[in-house]
């Protein structure tokens, strides 16, 4: 419960210019449009649809990108005092309040890099700030347990797959069996199979990072808490929307981890705590897995507030390749 | 207000009704022991609901390929189980567990063998529907459109969506929201009260001598099998319409001890695969009994082919497995319930004890043809 109750603060404070019928700013403010984009990268190049990467894990293979989606949410702009001024997201297929999925793979279904003509499904986060000067950026990853739309709690984490908004409504995105979402799914195949502990093959290796050891109140049917929040702030003190862009580093998400093994448990990372290939992962991701000691309690918090090692700010290439689709 | 006015209201409102095709009202038929269950309050029960729940609970078009239905693995004479060991999805995939029956699933507390976060049937069906490993249904965002379409397309589906879900717009009456709205309803009329067992709680027939004896065991000190197999339905997390708290308990029953400290093997480690909390290893939700003798073969994993079997592991406190990569001493598994103990049963013990188990049985339930597939006889155009 004590997540839950911080979450919550966050969420109504982050969630107060979240409204889908729009910001609420007094009259005299005026408002911009802001564009955050992101960039998944690997082997220090820019990586996305179908392309090939190179150079992953400890073993250096090449493999080829399976999947790439992830729950972003509460979007702030930082001014040079440090104070955090919520970005209004646009209301769309791919952001409901302030929350939006990335979709790194193509709309296609091929296997080709990303190119203008076959961009990725969706890189970019679009909204509103009021005009002000702005330094750096804050976002977390995941879903949050709730958040606010038009002034109301609205349930995101748990709410029913079936009859939730746009990009809640994912099934491949759902996580049924922890009753939430996935926030992370990178999933990649080796060139060649990743061999299992028992010697038994298999094609695809996978990192799902999600809230964990969740449970239900069954007095009415709702889920209220998971006992490993798995969730994790990037503050990027330096940032320009217009000049930069938010990189992801697969190369670094994998820098520990032998993507041709699995060891036991899910193949790859699915967030377990007794899984293998987790504690690799989840340091690389800047997650505490299990408690830090005995006692601690921080079990699936982050190690250092607002530092993903994965994250980085980066210049906005010129030639846009990868360009998202708007 | 005078009385023909009130009158005139009546006859108003329900001709307003007779227009919109009101779903019929649902009556629980339960003996007096039975409270109604919970149902959420977005799926009331309706008789056209639990009707076109039936018909999609039968139909292989619910799955991706189009090859498998939710009674494939629910067998009505099987009281909704398979008989098989573990279950086989629409592709092939085996699942990790043995599937569980449907009957008085309205009062689980939780579903499924060992996870606390599904406590709904709605939820829980997004499993069998979307899960990937294994695959069961094989549903997914690739495929749903299709699947949907099969419904829309089809004209008695048609009518049978707008029955049950009159509330909804014409074009909102088929997705998989009322898909699963529906089979939750179907699985939640799935009753079972008709056994030798009911019928002596409601004094209509007398148990036999054996019948008697191990109804007195069951419940008794020496077997103490009513500790997790106790409430009405024969289980621990039995929940109703007026449940303010439900309890949820998971048990570690001593069958396996593969390392010595308690370990089971993979991918069953029980409620700890969820909570990852070491003392959760092993512990599963205690099934109901109802039918339990046409519901073989036993356990999460189905390793237990018989019922005598199943009496003779918790005679000894636990399964005791002498050879292969399970071995071990469940008895003496350090995270085993305490409820579970060697108790020395007689041979006629057990033997009441399973008289007792077998009249568990509702012949009813495995026989009714409101409970049957409508395909098979024609009744889904009823």
């Amino acid at each position: 419960m004590r997540n839950l109750r911080s979450l919550g603060l966050a969420a109504v404070a982050a969630g107060y210019f979240c409204g889908v019928s729009g910001p609420v700013f007094a009259a005299s403010s005026e408002t911009k449009p802001v564009s955050i984009s992101f960039a998944l990268m690997d082997d220090g190049k820019e990586v996305g649809c179908g392309a090939p990467l190179a150079n992953l894990g400890t073993g250096h293979l090449s493999a080829k990108l399976h999947e790439a989606r992830l729950y972003v949410y509460g979007f702030k702009l930082v001014d040079a005092k440090g104070k955090r001024t919520p970005l209004a997201l646009e209301q769309s297929e791919w952001q409901y309040g302030d929350v939006a999925l990335l979709d790194f793979k193509d709309a296609r279904g091929g296997n080709n890099p990303c190119t203008p003509g076959n961009p990725a499904k969706n890189t970019t986060i679009v909204g509103k700030a009021p005009a002000g000067s702005y330094v750096g950026l804050e976002f977390s990853v995941g879903a949050p347990v709730e958040t606010i739309v038009d002034g109301k709690p609205v349930s995101i984490n748990h709410s029913n797959v079936e009859t939730a908004p746009a990009p809640l409504d994912v099934v491949g995105m759902a996580w049924n069996w922890q009753a939430g979402r996935r926030f992370v799914t990178f999933e990649f195949d080796p060139a060649t199979p990743v061999v299992k502990a028992d010697g038994s093959k298999a094609r695809t290796w996978m990192v799902h990072i999600g809230s964990t050891a969740c449970k239900g109140n069954p007095a009415t049917g709702e889920i209220v808490a998971c006992a490993h929040e798995n969730r994790f702030t990037v503050a990027l003190d330096r940032f320009d929307p217009k000049t930069q862009r938010v990189e992801l580093d697969l190369t670094g998400l994998l820098a520990s981890s032998d993507i041709a093994a699995d060891k036991g448990g899910a193949i790859g990372c699915m967030s377990a705590l007794d899984d293998p290939e987790c504690p690799a992962v989840f340091a690389a991701l800047g997650l505490n897995l299990g408690d830090s000691a005995a006692g601690a309690g921080d079990a699936g918090k982050q190690t250092k507030p607002g530092v993903s090692p994965i994250f980085k700010a980066g210049a906005m290439t010129s030639a846009k390749v990868m360009g998202a689709k708007q | 207000m005078s009385r023909g006015s009130l009158f005139g209201l009546t006859l108003a409102v329900a001709t307003a009704c007779a227009a919109t095709a009101q779903p019929t009202e649902w009556k629980w038929e339960l003996p007096k022991y039975v409270p109604p269950p919970r149902t959420p309050a977005d799926n009331p029960m309706s008789e056209e609901k639990f009707q076109l729940g039936r018909r999609l609970f039968f139909d292989k078009r619910v799955s991706g390929n189009g090859t498998l239905s939710c009674s494939s693995c629910h067998l009505q004479e099987r009281a909704f189980t398979d008989g098989r060991v573990v279950s086989v999805g629409s592709t092939g995939d085996k699942t990790p567990r043995n599937a569980p029956s449907i009957v008085n699933s309205g009062w689980h507390a939780t579903l499924t063998w060992a996870n606390p976060a599904l406590v709904t049937l709605e939820r829980q069906m997004e499993n069998p529907l979307y899960g990937e490993r294994p695959i069961e249904m094989g549903v997914n965002d690739a495929n749903k459109a299709e699947i949907v379409a099969r419904f829309r397309n089809d004209a008695d589906y048609k009518k049978w969506f707008a029955a049950a879900f009159p509330e909804k717009k014409p074009a909102e009456q088929i997705s998989f929201e009322t898909i699963i709205k529906a089979i939750s309803a179907f699985q939640r009329g799935v009753i079972s009260f008709d056994s030798r067992y009911d019928q002596y709680l409601q004094g209509k027939i007398k148990l036999t001598e054996a019948e008697q004896r191990g109804h007195d065991l069951y419940f008794g000190e020496k077997a103490e099998c009513h500790h997790c197999h106790g409430s009405v339905n024969l289980d621990d997390q039995f929940v109703h319409a007026k449940t303010r708290e439900a309890e949820t308990p998971f048990h570690n029953t001593g069958l396996y001890d593969i390392d010595g400290k308690g370990a089971y093997p993979e991918p069953n480690h029980g409620l700890y695969d969820i909570t990852q909390d070491p003392d959760d290893m092993g512990k599963f939700r205690a099934p109901g009994l109802r039918n339990i003798a046409v519901t073989g073969p036993y356990m999460h994993d189905g390793t237990v082919a018989t019922l005598e079997e199943v009496i003779d592991i918790y005679a000894r406190g636990g399964r005791k497995i002498a050879s292969g990569p399970n071995a071990g001493d469940g008895a003496a598994n350090p995270l085993k319930s305490p409820l579970i103990v060697k108790i020395d049963l007689t041979p006629q013990e057990k033997a009441d004890l399973l008289a007792f188990l077998k009249a568990l049985t509702d012949e009813t339930l495995l026989t009714s043809p409101r409970f049957a597939d409508p395909w098979k006889t024609q009744a889904a155009g009823k």
